[in-house]
């Protein structure tokens, strides 16, 4: 486990180090001092050093420490790669909002987490994801007058 | 006799046939245009903001002086200093009932943002409602009582003074920048996001002074809590009989006015324009406006037609050459 | 008016049946606006603001402010069931709230939330009627240098926030204060981060980064496995479904210092209810005897920011009716509404307009009440939603989460954002960064940041403003003292091993 934990403060750090450096640069184009107090500058510089020096210090310790403890597992890619497959089937949802409008994007979405990812029987995805759908729309939209996100067919 | 029956016929005829061309549908549609459904009513601030409660207020007046048939909503678009709100309505092109209530933020922000890519002239002019006067304001313990004492001791102490407003592209502002440059002296400027926030650094006393607008003032003058220096406004107002202008004071210095108005969608059509024009024109009218303006101290600034449009470009021009001369960065 | 005039005066005005009728209104439809993730006060009073023109104004009134601290009743319904935060002021509640739900102490939680609203609700009316001219007066000694030392001991709070890793925890926060300066900045109008979006001109809103981090980064990370695990333990037996008296005897400092430090955030204008809970669980683990088990579901972990919710409302309330000020977005349109309806918030408001004042105060006592009347049997309710197998309950929450931001900002690149702050909350549960952190350096790095140019704007680039000034040197001195300890600590216990290994 440490293994993976290792690889992963690894390039964690790696990537707050970059983003860091990013800050820092962006600050750069931006007033300092002004003649008025600290401009908009002044602040992103302070916090942008700090995230740097931080991720380097943390870079350093994955590299650095000792051998992992007894327990070495590899990452769960498995694991990762069905938690990636639920965050896509968000992003595909909201994209689709525009076009298909909440009531179908969300069934949708509901049946291919309960179908696909759970794995269980279709009756049961289409029932809950259907319903769920109408349940949100009759209690935001219908009842509370709220706008759902709307797109072209509903 | 036949020759009359002819006649006679023919003319009914005649008659029957420009009736019937008068019934047409090509008759009907040189009737005037009218909304049909709720209109949307867009506003850059969320509620309880400035514009949110004019915009409802305008609901309200709207419909006590019968002079809609449907009904108005606020739609709120907050974020960007109104640039959301802009590019909200620049979407809603062709769409004629959707208008938007705007204020000198909408004209100010695309100067100095370059993310603000709808500028006020890419939609269409309605109506100005209103002008906004506003007036400088210090504590009621303080030892300035004219404009005069601030801007001399300003002279003697140059930074040591501090007004609090709001952001350096605001009104608050580019009144301090005009007035330092007429009178050569300095002073410090405290920013904060709210209203509430700059009055509360005025009573506290961690500011000297402070640009705030009649309605806000009203009840801490009324207090005693706050004292009243100088107005900013082209007429003195009717709440502030001993209150010289800034010009009376000695002071001439202007600034592009705070102003509030109708704006419309890109491309609408003349007849939609046509009858906005006529609503707005109309609601200024009413007692209700009349008596909204006089209990919120507002400036009578109606203005409607080519003059508008010339109007903001005026205010635009204006607020550039001021903010270059800031030192801000405009990009447009 | 003296106090006991007054109040016997507004008991009058509140009891009445119509009085009573439209406080019950109010307080249900605060609760039920409090439960929705994403629907706040704000957009609710301004919606039914037209309705209230035809009704008379202290009763409307009553009605609004109901809404008002009913909603902070509701909002830790969500954060403790499905991790996701009812409203800002939640997210500190989703900390230990949630945890001690998947422990199968839902109920408790739910429970200990009520009643320690409705204490620190009560404290916070008994308050402003007792105090609310005199701490007004004290309030507007209250400006940016303090807000700034009030800030850093926020942000010290991290420290407590911490966990195993301080690095972490301080990467965390670090990325909060990025997300925070994104946006246009308030001093020179320069525009920050902005990646050339008009939609993040105006900053990315605080309620699309929690829902993200907490409720999606949640649902993604208990999707990893393919079993429908059921969602949450149901409470068993009456134990888990109400705070016991051992509970209630654990949160006796919480309710005190949620009431206290609520209360007094309230009072100052600008401050919020975020900071309060934060401000008030961050003292409470401090004080506490196991501050480790902080975040694994300790109830006084979700009785102390509760608390300080609740007496947030009451503490607003101070300069909105004494001075005109209003502190936030909700008492912004309070103020609003009073003024149209012809009223004049400020000093002379409690002489001139008695009736509404008093009127509002026996109102509030009553609304606890009836907040509490309403709640604890709704505990049972809400706990049934988790007889919900895993798999129903997963999209739902999702779909809870799309609706609530949209709902909040009506765009749909918020709801893109949620995505972008779903996949960082999972990512940061993989390689365990504390989420909280974050949250706070979001919520306090934008105050802090515009309260130190402030603090230097006033004093001309002197930092002395900061200790010469006696509330900023004794709130930074107290930050100090909490940063340097847990150091010392740790120090102490290398120092220790070391001699252990020598010896």
């Amino acid at each position: 486990m440490h293994d993976a934990i290792r690889k992963g403060d690894f390039w964690a750090g790696l990537f707050l180090a970059a983003l860091g450096a990013f800050i820092v640069e962006e600050s750069m184009g931006w007033i300092y001092l002004g003649e008025e107090g600290p401009g908009a500058g002044f602040f992103p510089r302070w916090y942008g050093i700090a995230m740097v020096l931080l991720s380097l210090l943390m870079v350093a310790g994955a590299v650095f420490k000792g051998p992992p403890a007894t327990r070495s597992r590899a990452v769960a890619w498995g694991e990762i790669r069905r938690a990636m497959g639920c965050w896509a089937a968000l992003v595909v949802c909201i994209a689709l909002l525009k076009v298909l409008g909440f009531l179908i994007a969300f069934s949708l979405l509901g049946w291919f987490l309960i179908a696909v990812m759970f794995r269980q029987p279709q009756k049961i995805a289409l029932g809950v994801s259907v319903g769920g759908s109408l349940g949100f729309y009759l209690l935001f939209s219908f009842g509370l007058d709220l706008s759902l996100p709307g797109g072209m067919l509903f | 006799m036949r020759a009359t029956e002819n006649t006679l016929s023919r003319r009914l005829a005649l008659l029957a046939a420009s009736a019937l061309l008068a019934a047409s549908p090509r008759a009907w549609a040189q009737a005037p245009w009218k909304p049909t459904k709720p209109v949307d009513l867009v506003v850059h601030t969320g509620p309880g903001g400035g514009s949110d409660v004019l915009a409802r207020s305008i609901a309200v007046m709207l419909e006590k002086e019968k002079l809609l048939t449907v009904r108005v909503q606020v739609i709120n678009k907050t974020g960007g200093n109104s640039a959301v709100a802009a590019a909200y309505l620049s979407e809603k092109r062709g769409d004629t009932h959707t208008i938007g209530l705007f204020t000198s933020v909408w004209i100010a922000t695309p100067l100095t943002s370059a993310e603000a890519k709808v500028a006020v002239r890419d939609l269409t002019p309605v109506a100005r409602l209103m002008l906004e006067p506003a007036v400088f304001a210090v504590r009621a313990d303080s030892p300035f009582k004219t404009m005069r004492d601030f801007i001399e001791a300003a002279r003697a102490n140059p930074g040591k003074l501090k007004q609090s407003g709001g952001s350096l592209t605001s009104r608050d502002s580019i009144m301090r920048q005009a007035l330092q440059q007429h009178t050569a002296t300095k002073w410090a400027y405290v920013s904060f996001q709210g209203g509430g926030e700059r009055v509360a650094a005025l009573l506290g006393g961690h500011v000297d002074m402070m640009v705030i607008e009649p309605q806000e003032a009203g009840e801490h003058i009324r207090a005693g809590k706050m004292r009243v220096l100088a107005q900013i406004a082209e007429k003195p107002l009717s709440g502030y009989p001993g209150v010289p202008t800034l010009k009376e004071a000695g002071y001439d210095v202007t600034v592009p006015p705070q102003m509030r108005g109708v704006l419309a969608p890109p491309a609408t059509p003349r007849e939609v324009l046509a009858f906005w024009e006529d609503l707005f024109a109309k609601l200024h009218a009413t007692p209700s406006w009349q008596k909204y303006m006089l209990d919120n101290q507002l400036e009578e600034g109606f203005l409607t037609g080519p003059e508008f449009p010339k109007a903001i470009d005026k205010v635009e021009n204006e607020l550039r050459t001021q903010y270059q001369q800031a030192g801000v960065k405009t990009v447009r | 008016m003296d106090v006991f005039n007054g109040l016997m005066q507004g008991f009058a005005v509140a009891l009445s049946p119509g009085a009573l009728a439209l406080c019950f209104v109010g307080v249900l439809l605060g609760t039920v606006v409090g439960v929705l993730p994403g629907l706040g006060p704000p957009a609710t009073i301004a919606m039914l603001l037209p309705l209230t023109f035809k009704m008379e104004p202290t009763g409307a009134m009553i009605m609004l402010a109901g809404i008002y601290y009913g909603a902070k009743y509701g909002g830790s319904t969500t954060s403790i069931l499905l991790n996701v935060p009812g409203e800002s002021a939640s997210v500190v509640t989703c900390l230990d709230g949630y945890q001690m739900a998947r422990k199968g102490r839902a109920g408790a939680a739910l429970g200990i939330s009520a009643i320690a609203s409705f204490i620190a609700g009560s404290f916070g009316v008994v308050a402003l009627m007792l105090v609310a001219p005199p701490l007004a007066k004290l309030s507007l000694a209250f400006s940016s240098p303090e807000y700034f030392a009030l800030m850093v001991l926020g942000l010290a709070m991290v420290v407590l926030l911490a966990g195993e890793s301080l690095t972490k925890a301080l990467l965390s926060m670090l990325v909060g204060l990025w997300i925070a300066s994104m946006g246009t900045d308030l001093f020179s109008a320069t525009s920050r981060f902005t990646f050339g979006q008009t939609s993040l001109l105006g900053g990315i809103d605080f309620v699309v980064v929690a829902i993200g981090l907490f409720a999606v980064g949640e649902v993604m990370a208990n999707m990893e496995s393919s079993e429908p695990a059921q969602m949450l333990p149901l409470p068993k037996g009456l134990r888990n479904l109400m705070p016991t008296w051992q509970d209630m005897k654990d949160c006796r400092f919480a309710f005190v210092n949620g009431s206290v430090i609520g209360f007094l955030i309230g009072v100052l204008p600008g401050a919020g209810s975020t900071i309060a809970s934060f401000l008030s669980y961050g003292v409470e683990k401090a004080v506490s005897r196991h501050p480790e088990k902080f975040g694994t579901g300790v109830i006084e972990g979700v009785a102390a920011p509760e608390g300080a919710n609740n007496a947030e409302t009451g503490g607003a309330l101070v300069p909105l009716l004494t001075l005109g000020i209003p502190g936030s977005g909700t008492t912004a349109i309070l103020l609003a509404a009073l003024v149209l309806w012809g009223f004049k918030p400020g000093p002379l408001f409690i002489e001139e307009s008695p009736a509404m004042f008093w009127g509002l105060v026996a109102s509030m006592y009553i609304g606890n009440v009836m907040l509490l009347i309403l709640n604890l049997p709704l505990v049972g309710v809400f706990a049934q939603l988790l007889k919900l197998p895993g798999y129903a309950m997963y999209p739902l929450i999702l779909g809870v989460s799309m609706i609530g931001v949209y709902t909040a900002s009506g765009s749909v690149f918020d709801l893109g954002l949620l995505c972008v702050f779903g996949l960082v909350g999972y990512a940061m549960r993989r390689l365990h960064f504390p989420t909280g952190p974050m949250v706070l350096g979001l919520v306090l790095g934008d105050a802090m940041e515009k309260a130190l140019r402030q603090s230097l704007m006033m004093s001309q680039g002197d930092l002395a403003i900061l200790w010469q000034r006696p509330i900023p040197a004794a709130l930074l001195a107290i930050a100090g003292i909490l940063l340097v300890v847990p150091l010392f600590k740790k120090f102490n216990a290398v120092r220790v091993q070391v001699i252990d290994q020598e010896g």
